[in-house]
């Protein structure tokens, strides 16, 4: 076991059982201080159980979690967390600024209460009821509470559900400024272009099982690569393809080719040198949200 | 107790006392309808009316302070602890190092603080606006005796507050908090009852509650039977609902 580096979290072969399914399927999942974790995957395929195990609001039913080297329910180790939950709503009868206050107090070393009102972009609501915020305002409510103790590991789970364009932008701008302070973040997500922004790795996860591990980079090339679509002229043969290094699959609709390759900038390079006659090239980059649905499909496929 | 429990109990001592003198329902159900009551009831009987020889502004003042504080733990800590639970809130407030027990305890202390000032603006009321005579023991005993009975009707409040809905939880505390009241005595007194009425008072910790504040102003021993039966309330209800917390949890 990799014990010499400094984790924030060590998920060991946990399996959860909720009414004799398996919502989490032996998982192992290590993360290091200061990275920035997404996990990602369809409704219903663990993220949510699996993050409420490493919180501690949940036991495993067999494996083990360790949440900064301690268990998640220590006095000790909840200093040093923060979370956004799934289905927060706000306290009745206090104000935005008396809701993060009270939090900031539950904390040793909370942030200052204006840095936390301008995180979430809350400054000009700061003396309205919290219960009367918009949906999306309460999500970033519930971000400052999240942040309030200044947190050396933050949870976001399905952070964005109910932000405006606008708010969304605002949010990753402070979730970045924050992991470049080296905090280490763990967010959920369906939103796929976020993770691709915002995380330097990429967990999936599909019925309870891990089916992906990687930087956002490595899933795309690893997954679905990346396609060359042309036109090709009578010189062009299967054979005459599958000879070009990088070539990791051709395909055939009449004459009209889709190469796959894992880089195809280099691809097209030899592709010219080569003197390949081709019409018409299209260069597709598979985005995340094709290797994310590719990744899903196959593991249900098993 | 460690300095940073210490720190966090008392900012959310203060974060409930705001929210609870905020809540309008809170105010007029529990504050503005006793002293409302009490002034209705003495203004609208004869002046020389007694009960049990105990002067009768004095004993509606006792029975309208008891009135007061049973309204103030059933219904307050029952929505809020129905509603946190509900929305998520307690959840959330696991992960964080404030502990439980400090939680549910700064609610508690916010309450009985709340009580306290209640029962003393409505001494205060009575003495100064209805000139009730008491001696200086009878004052401080009577007040006493009704807040600390005031914490078994928390328990009471913890107890209805398990009920998930919390808009279910308005309805049957207020329906619990009316009843009670009236059922025990306290809005007319069991003197006037008829035996059937009375049998059904003397089983309710209401009725025990005002019981014990009227004997101490009409002179009596100490109410050990009240301090029995109200003891006896307290634990069924923490028992009950802790039971019934500790099933919800596990399914």
């Amino acid at each position: 076991m990799e014990t010499m580096k400094d984790w924030a979290i060590q998920i060991s072969n946990v399996t959860k059982v909720y009414k004799g399914k398996k919502a989490v399927n032996d998982l192992s999942l290590y993360v290091e201080k200061g990275s920035v974790v997404a996990l990602l995957g369809p409704n219903g395929a663990g993220k949510t159980t699996t993050v409420s195990m490493i919180l501690g609001l949940i036991q495993p039913t067999s494996g083990s979690v360790k949440l900064l080297g301690g268990d998640p329910k220590d006095r000790s180790v909840r200093d040093r967390i923060g979370a956004m939950l799934q289905d927060v709503s706000v306290i009745d009868n206090l104000t935005v600024a008396e809701t993060i206050d009270l939090f900031r107090h539950y904390y040793k070393t909370p942030l200052p209460l204006a840095q936390l009102l301008q995180i979430s972009g809350l400054t000009n609501e700061r003396s309205k009821m919290a219960s009367s915020l918009s949906g999306g305002q309460q999500r970033r409510l519930g971000f400052a509470m999240a942040a309030a103790g200044d947190p050396e590991v933050l949870f976001l789970d399905e952070p964005t559900v109910g932000m405006d364009v606008t708010s969304r932008q605002l949010f990753w701008d402070t979730v970045k400024a924050m992991a470049g302070r080296g905090r280490t973040i763990v967010l959920t997500t369906h939103y796929l272009e976020e993770a691709d922004q915002i995380a330097d790795r990429i967990v999936v996860i599909n019925d309870g099982r891990l089916v992906a591990d990687g930087t956002p980079s490595q899933i795309k090339a690893t997954t679905i690569g990346r396609t060359i679509t042309f036109t090709a002229g009578p010189s062009v043969t299967n054979e005459l393809l599958y000879a070009i290094a990088g070539v990791t699959d051709a395909e055939w609709n009449g004459r009209r080719v889709r190469l796959y390759s894992s880089d195809t900038d280099r691809l097209i390079a030899e592709l010219i040198m080569r003197g390949v006659e081709m019409k018409d090239i299209e260069i597709q980059s598979g985005g995340l949200e094709e290797a994310f649905r590719s990744l899903v499909s196959s593991a249900k496929e098993e | 107790m460690d300095a940073s429990v210490r720190r966090a109990a008392i900012a959310q001592l203060k974060s409930e006392l705001l929210r609870t003198m905020r809540n309008k329902r809170f105010v007029f159900f529990t504050i503005i309808m006793p002293i409302a009551f009490y002034f209705i009831f003495t203004s609208s009987m004869d002046g020389d009316l007694t009960v049990d020889g105990i002067d009768w502004a004095a004993y509606y003042l006792m029975s309208m302070s008891a009135y007061g504080v049973v309204g103030s733990g059933i219904t307050t800590l029952s929505k809020k602890f129905s509603r946190e639970r509900s929305q998520g809130w307690s959840r959330l407030l696991r992960i964080t190092p404030l502990p439980s027990w400090a939680f549910v305890l700064s609610k508690v202390i916010a309450q009985g603080l709340i009580n306290l000032c209640m029962i003393i603006i409505l001494f205060v009321i009575a003495s100064v606006v209805k000139g009730v005579e008491l001696s200086a023991a009878q004052w401080v005993e009577s007040g006493l005796w009704i807040w600390f009975g005031s914490f078994s009707f928390m328990a009471l409040g913890t107890l209805v507050g398990t009920i998930r809905n919390s808009d279910v939880v308005q309805v049957v505390g207020m329906i619990v908090y009316l009843g009670m009241s009236m059922l025990g005595g306290l809005w007319f007194p069991v003197e006037s009852m008829s035996d059937t009425m009375r049998g059904i008072a003397h089983a309710m910790p209401t009725y025990w509650l005002g019981h014990g504040a009227w004997n101490l102003i009409g002179g009596g021993a100490f109410d050990w039977n009240g301090v029995f039966v109200l003891g006896a309330y307290v634990i069924g209800f923490v028992v009950l609902s802790s039971y019934i917390m500790r099933k919800q949890e596990a399914a």
